[in-house]
């Protein structure tokens, strides 16, 4: 999948997760970077990118990502699996 | 806890149940408070809060799940049908969706009355503490 791709994928996911549709995601998008970006909310990003992707993360891999861009690394590592 | 475990758990909206909630929140809003302004609305009478509703959705999670360790983490509920004083009512549930990622579940349920009626339906997705 092309990167840019799954970037606005995640991208509608923060927002519904988030609900705010005035967030930009890029691959340097990091927690401490968007306010509400809490432990609750990782899950349900988790949760919303899992659903999407149809993938499961290694449950020891989500919290160790510096951002956004790690994130799709694992995602595009699940995808070609 | 397996993917569409089912429960059933009962409820009864008492009077002790009604007046707490009251007491507690100070919600007193004709619609659950006035018999009389009720069924000029339209209602068989008094129309209990909602909200006690999500209060025996907590009890469920609290005390009903085969595991203790466990803190909601999301919630949403939709009353179709109102519930009146002692009425009687039985919370359907069954674990929808785990995700082992998280160490979270979610189930799905709905109050049916004794009439057969769904009163109200929603989710509760919980996750399991470390």
């Amino acid at each position: 999948m092309e990167r840019s791709k799954m970037i606005a994928d995640i991208t509608d996911i923060f927002h519904d997760v988030l609900d705010d549709d005035s967030l930009v995601i890029t691959s340097a998008t990091k927690a401490s970077d968007i306010d509400d970006w809490d432990s609750l909310t990782h899950i349900e990003l988790i949760i919303g990118i899992e659903k999407h992707f149809k993938i499961r993360f290694n449950a020891s891999e989500i919290n160790n990502w510096a951002n956004v861009g790690e994130m799709c690394n694992a995602i595009d590592l699940l995808l070609k699996a | 806890m397996t993917l569409g475990d089912q429960f059933e758990t009962r409820f009864e909206v008492t009077e002790q149940v009604y007046r707490g909630f009251m007491e507690i929140f100070a919600d007193r809003n004709p619609l659950h408070t006035d018999e009389a302004f009720a069924r000029e609305h339209g209602f068989s009478g008094k129309v209990m809060y909602g909200n006690i509703l999500n209060g025996f959705v907590s009890y469920f999670v609290g005390e009903c799940l085969p595991v203790k360790n466990v803190a909601i983490q999301h919630q949403q509920i939709k009353f179709g049908t109102p519930v009146y004083l002692h009425d009687s009512l039985v919370m359907h549930s069954h674990l929808a969706e785990v995700y082992d990622t998280v160490n979270a579940y979610l189930f799905k349920f709905y109050f049916q009355n004794t009439a057969g009626v769904k009163v109200a339906r929603g989710e509760v997705r919980i996750g399991l503490l470390s």
